[in-house]
């Protein structure tokens, strides 16, 4: 497979970052970030939606801070292990990332900005010739979303990254920085609908680092990710728990892979959590009532579904435990 | 013994004071006498047979090939002699090969499931700068296809594209940038046609069939081939004691090769061609290439390269060599062809997916009266081999077992997908599934463990099938009692707690195929080696084996070292082209080791005994006394009486120059005359056992394989580290096909997961630990008594892990593959049909021997002692399936049974009640329809 071309850009800095978007848009020039590129240049290679010009985040010295409660995009999630004191949680979420090869070079910002995905989209190009096109990549064709057809507003691909609900259910906050200045959001706010507009960045923006609140340590979690092999494949559903241990209204859980952004499921927590003491089976089953799937993943929707109850009580007893 | 030098009175090298050898005087040792080693290694006793006069142990008797044993690589575990070459990356693949001036090419494929052409301009093409040369199918029109019986494809569509991807055009450009660009600016005007993707559909009349046969079309169905075969006497099914019925759906795999398809065509100063594939089966790309390209077959070279791996993926000719060819021969330059790994998918050739019912019966005396099998397969746009897999589904399912009757409808429908193949344990996989997990239903609806109830009804050594296969050498008893014994099946099966289960599965293959596909056995061999022994003393074989990772190279090697008693270094493999190897069909069926090694032995023997007449005449003693051993030949009582090895080929080619030799097989005639009689013979079968044990996550529907246990009957190990391997990689694969791995064509018929993230290859993190047990059963025909090792193994692993799932969950499962998906449906809908609170809740199955057990074990006792006399060949008496029922062997079965049967066509009273396959029967031909030419 051959790549598309683009040209290349190497800032050394977050200003230089910066200033290089705006003039690029100043120039009206597509650009996409990149970083570890595990996500995005293999989907150039498919030459979904490939831009004229790419901009590395790899020299910017800021972006590969390491510590307890700050984590920059460039970091590498081979490096989130308890020798670099990262919390237990992250670690295990990040080890169940793709491959051990990937996670060489996959990063926390690309992770938490990673495309979504559906099988209609993530081919190549003669293959989604053949379809005739959707939504999301349609080539100016106007084409329609291929999941749920007839209504040509929505695309809802699948956000499938494993590190977003743990570092959501750690309470953790992310810095945005672009050409109108610099922006401090929880992780929850950062997440936008739909599956091609999938967060609040804006062009020329990226994301610098993730920080997380002093509180994070003493929070004990769970990941549990489904998933068919357990190297490669991306989560077909996956749940993250974490409470400070014996405060049931710290408790927090957040799912992935089920629609087009990863959730906090705040309201179902409260909704329990005000019915009665903490049961991890009805509270799992408020979780998985509230997610709706849909048939671009691997597995089928109804059963990613039914798992998420599973998956829910399992992160719940062993955070329980 | 020992110490003999190869080169008795040689001079040493002239040496200094200081002990340095005196630069220009050292002597080299003379070629072919074993350099650094000069003194011969003693005989390794502990590798030739006791039969005779060494130390190893031959519990199957003796072999004809016993007397060219010398100890020196037979039965020994060796690395593969192309090792080196593939871990230091020099293998040169397909794409490795680069040719100056070459160029790009790159294929325009099909947007449409299925699409008339009604016009190509190339103007646009062409017009852009750095396209060298365009091609479309009206530059070749001739048709090819593997079988010479159904030729049904183009070098790129000629008149229709029949599934997405399917070859349009193709162009040749300066690089790979301007050769995508260039497929921008095909104009094409297109009609697109009705698509057929459901194979049930397939066997509908259709207003456009996919392709048309003429007189012999059915009806206006996609049928591309039908068969019906039955066998004994149907009347014992009436009435059974116990039965099982199946009805499976299995998906289609891909091979899932690592290497994509690559082509390299080149056409020589003096016009001939010059190809480099990575081919399993090169001689029938040459004849198709031939056949293409209109020219004779003399004027192409066909070089293989290293092939990364092939599985049967690699064995068509196929359309993008074809292209290759077209292009450089309109451009004048090279052209080189690599896929994307979606292409690799698209030109597939993989399992078929299939629709399989199987019914069994058994009588009150618990032998297996008869299996009704009915397989409806679905052949994707091609015939490709698909004749052959529809025998086969059907054909082998005749052994090991002895059956009272067999009855077998299959039909292949063409569809608009890419097109299905021949894959690792061709057309045998599926149907021995159902069959394997058919039996173990039955033996739990009669309260005997379904390992009795094989052991009870297995042929003996040396025995004829129901269908009329010759069994010769058959290690099946051998195979199910090891696994039994190393799994500890007596104390875990049907014991289990909820979630753990242990199964398992026989197989029974072929060891090459008795019929070659190009030529009447009857006057050319299948497979033929030259070698070659010049005066350096180095040994050239040439062969057109093709090495596709299996390691038929080291067992040409091996053999030939074996007979010549030369070290491995000393014989050197010729392989790749046929401008100089002999013909041969190729490396599928099986049947590599088994034909070439046997010509290798023979042409070594012929070399062997050039060498020992030499000595005779230099040593005075008969060859009948000589022993070869390590690069001497000397006699047998006084060790000190011989001559180097190359003191006699010097002798031997003295009035000759270099000693030739050639040797080649050619398998017995065999079988029986009806219809397909031919489809399934072989000169020797494979037999195998395992037992997998499993872990299922009832919550989740996550099986995993921990264990396998996994019994091989390969004959006789040449080399046991390569059988290993083979076994070890069965199970891998299999466990794909049986878990995870299947080609998903979505609702609107487009292959989905077209990529090696999505088509779900087990990982490392998969695969359970492999206890790999060899079998040896030392087959009469087989080279040193060696059968195949690398299709058989992966057949049992299959309906291993479906009964170990079924032993850790009580939930049959049918819809394969296993993904969790599935589970969770079945354990779901269990749960709600026997009022369940939860999975948890599940009471996996228990066994209670019935009466029927001590019935079965006292029978397979007798039987273990028949057959060790017929293997050893004490008992050499007919035996023909049927004697457990109590028929006489020496007498023809019909006469003895009123209701025996041995027919290729449904009796007009059985249309009605025929499976889903077996509707193809209703359809008439076109020629009895009074329709077409
Ligand atoms: C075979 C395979 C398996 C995989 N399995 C998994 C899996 O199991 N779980 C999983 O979560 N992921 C998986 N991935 C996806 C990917 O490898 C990871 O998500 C990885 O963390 C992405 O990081 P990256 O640095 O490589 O991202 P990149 O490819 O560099 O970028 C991804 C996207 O984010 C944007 N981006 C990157 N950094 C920033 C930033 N700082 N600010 C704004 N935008 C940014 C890019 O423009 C791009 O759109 C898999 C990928 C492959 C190829
Ligand atoms: S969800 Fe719809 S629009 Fe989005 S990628 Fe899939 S098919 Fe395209």
């Amino acid at each position: 497979m051959l790549m598309p071309p683009f040209e290349l850009h190497h800032p050394s800095t977050v200003d230089e970052a910066v200033e290089l978007a705006a003039s690029l848009m100043a120039k009206n020039e597509a650009f996409d970030w990149v970083a570890g590129g595990t996500d995005v240049l293999p989907n150039y290679k498919w030459r979904i939606n490939p831009k004229p010009h790419v901009i590395s985040l790899a020299g910017i010295e800021e972006a590969h801070a390491l510590s307890s409660r700050e984590l920059g995009c460039m970091v590498p999630l081979s490096s989130l292990t308890t020798e670099n004191d990262v919390h237990p949680l992250l670690v295990q979420a990040a080890s169940k990332v793709a491959s051990s090869l990937i996670r060489k070079s996959a990063t926390v910002g690309g992770n938490l900005c990673l495309d979504t995905r559906c099988f209609w989209y993530n081919q190549s190009e003669d293959w989604r010739r053949s379809i005739d096109w959707c939504h999301k990549a349609d080539c100016g064709t106007g084409a329609d979303c291929r999941v749920i057809p007839n209504q040509n507003t929505l695309c809802v691909a699948t956000y499938q990254g494993d590190l977003a609900p743990n570092f959501m259910v750690l309470d953790a906050s992310v810095v945005l920085i672009g050409p109108e200045g610099e922006r401090t959001m929880p992780l929850v706010d950062f997440y936008e609908l739909d599956g091609m507009k999938k967060n609040v960045l804006k062009t020329g923006e990226f994301l610098l680092k993730v920080v997380l609140p002093e509180e994070a340590a003493q929070r004990k979690g769970c990941y549990q990710k489904l998933r068919v092999r357990d190297s490669w494949d991306f989560p077909e559903a996956g749940v993250a728990a974490s409470w400070v241990p014996g405060n049931a209204s710290s408790l927090m859980v957040a799912s992935t892979a089920l629609e087009s952004i990863p959730r906090l499921h705040t309201e179902q927590v409260e909704e329990h959590l005000t019915a009665g003491d903490l049961d991890p089976l009805a509270l799992a089953k408020i979780v998985q009532k509230s997610v709706k799937p849909v048939n671009n993943t691997a597995l089928p929707p109804r059963y990613r579904r039914a798992m998420v109850k599973t998956l829910t009580k399992r992160a719940l007893l062993d955070i329980l435990e | 013994m020992g110490s003999y030098r190869q080169q008795p009175g040689a001079p040493s090298s002239e040496v200094r004071k200081d002990g340095k050898r005196v630069a220009g005087k050292q002597v080299f040792p003379p070629p072919g006498s074993g350099g650094s080693e000069p003194q011969m290694r003693p005989r390794d006793l502990d590798f030739i047979p006791e039969t005779v006069g060494g130390k190893e142990a031959k519990p199957a008797g003796d072999h004809i090939h016993d007397r060219d044993r010398t100890g020196t690589v037979v039965g020994k575990p060796i690395p593969l002699v192309d090792s080196n070459a593939k871990v230091t990356g020099q293998a040169w693949y397909g794409d490795d090969v680069r040719l100056p001036g070459e160029l790009i090419g790159k294929i325009l494929r099909s947007p449409h499931h299925y699409a008339r052409i009604k016009s190509i301009d190339t103007s646009r093409v062409e017009a852009l700068p750095g396209v060298i040369a365009v091609s479309t199918g009206q530059d070749a029109p001739n048709r090819f296809g593997v079988l010479p019986v159904t030729k049904d494809e183009h070098a790129m569509a000629v008149e229709k594209v029949r599934h997405v991807g399917d070859l349009v055009a193709c162009v040749a450009a300066v690089d790979e940038a301007t050769a995508i660009e260039a497929l921008s600016l095909f104009d094409i005007e297109w009609e697109e046609l009705e698509p057929v993707f459901d194979p049930k559909k397939g066997l509908e009349d259709h207003d456009e069939p996919i392709h048309w046969r003429g007189k012999y079309h059915l009806a206006r169905t996609n049928v591309q081939k039908r068969v019906f075969q039955e066998f004994g006497d149907r009347s014992l099914v009436k009435t059974p004691h116990a039965s099982s019925h199946g009805s499976w759906t299995m998906m289609g795999v891909h091979h899932g090769f690592t290497e994509p398809h690559a082509v390299v065509a080149h056409w020589d100063p003096n016009g001939r061609l010059q190809l480099y594939t990575p081919q399993q089966v090169p001689h029938y790309t040459h004849r198709a290439l031939s056949t293409v390209l209109d020219v004779p077959m003399h004027q192409i070279n066909v070089i293989r390269t290293f092939v990364g791996g092939g599985f049967g993926g690699k064995s068509d000719p196929f359309p993008h060599e074809m292209c290759a060819a077209l292009l450089a021969r309109k451009a004048g330059r090279p052209v080189r062809i690599t896929f994307d790994r979606e292409e690799v998918y698209w030109i597939n050739r993989g399992r078929h997916p299939s629709h399989i019912d199987v019914k069994m019966t058994a009588d009150d005396s618990g032998r297996i009266s008869g299996f009704d099998i009915d397989a409806l397969i679905d052949g994707g746009g091609f015939a490709s081999f698909g004749h052959v897999t529809s025998y086969y589904n059907g054909v082998l399912a005749t052994a090991p077992y002895e059956l009272g009757s067999f009855h077998y409808t299959g039909a292949r429908v063409w569809t608009n997908k890419p097109a299905s193949g021949a894959m690792r344990g061709h057309g045998a996989v599926n149907t021995r599934c159902a069959v394997e997990v058919g039996l173990d239903e039955m033996a739990e609806s009669m309260n005997v463990d379904p390992i009795d109830l094989r052991l009870a009804n297995l042929l003996p050594p040396h025995s004829r099938t129901i269908s009329g296969f010759r069994i010769t050498s058959n290690g099946m008893r051998e195979a199910l009692e090891r696994v039994r014994e190393g799994s500890q099946w007596d104390k875990k099966f049907r014991q289990l707690p909820l979630g753990k289960g242990i199964g398992i599965g026989c197989g029974f293959f072929i060891s090459g195929s008795g019929l070659p596909i190009h030529w009447d056995p009857k006057n050319f061999p299948h497979a033929t080696v030259h070698i070659q022994v010049d005066m350096d003393g180095g040994v050239t074989v040439h062969t057109g084996a093709a090495d596709i990772g299996q390691g038929s190279t080291t067992a040409v090697a091996q053999v030939v070292a074996e007979v010549l008693a030369l070290p491995i270094e000393m014989i050197h493999v010729r392989s790749h082209e046929s401008d100089t190897s002999p013909v041969d069909l190729g490396s599928y069926s099986s049947r590599v080791t088994f034909m070439n090694a046997n010509a290798a032995i023979r042409a070594a023997i012929g070399i062997r005994d050039q060498l020992l007449k030499a000595a005779w005449d230099m040593l005075g003693y008969h060859p009948n006394v000589l022993v070869l051993n390590d690069r001497r030949i000397y006699y047998k009582h006084d060790p000190a009486i011989g001559v180097s090895y190359l003191e006699a080929l010097h002798k031997a080619q003295a009035d000759t120059g270099a000693l030739i030799a050639r040797g080649a097989y050619r398998s017995p005639p065999m079988g029986g005359v009806h219809k397909g009689a031919a489809a399934g013979l072989a000169p020797a079968y494979s037999f195998s056992a395992y037992v997998a044990e499993v872990d299922v996550d009832v919550e989740t529907g996550l099986v995993s394989c921990t264990n396998v246990w996994a019994a091989h009957d390969c004959g006789k190990a040449l080399n046991p580290l390569a059988v290993k391997g083979q076994i070890i990689g069965s199970c891998h694969m299999g466990l794909g096909q049986v878990l995870t791995e299947k080609m998903v064509y979505g609702r609107t018929g487009h292959l989905q997961n077209a990529n090696l993230l999505e088509y779900k290859i087990p990982s490392v993190h998969e695969m359970p630990h492999v206890e790999a047990i060899i079998v040896e059963s030392s087959d009469p025909e087989g080279p040193f008594g060696a059968k195949e090792a690398g299709e058989g193994p992966l057949l049992p692993i299959l309906p291993a892990v479906v009964n170990a799932v079924y032993d850790a969950i009580g939930v049959r499962l049918r819809n394969l593959p296993l993904t969790p998906d599935v589970v969770y449906a079945g354990i779901e809908k269990h749960v709600k049909q026997n009022g369940l609170e939860d999975a948890e809740a599940i009471e996996p199955p228990r066994l209670k021997h019935g009466p029927l057990q001590s019935v079965l074990v006292a029978r397979s006792d007798e039987h273990r002692e028949r057959d060790r006399l017929r293997q050893r060949s004490e008992d050499t008496s007919a035996y023909v399936n049927g004697v457990l029922f109590g028929f006489d062997p020496d007498r023809p079965l019909a006469e003895q049974v009123d209701g025996w049967r041995e027919a290729d066509e449904p009796l007009p009273e059985q249309l009605a009640e025929l499976g889903f396959a077996g509707r193809a029967w209703l359809k008439k031909e076109q020629r009895h329809m009074g329709g077409d030419d």
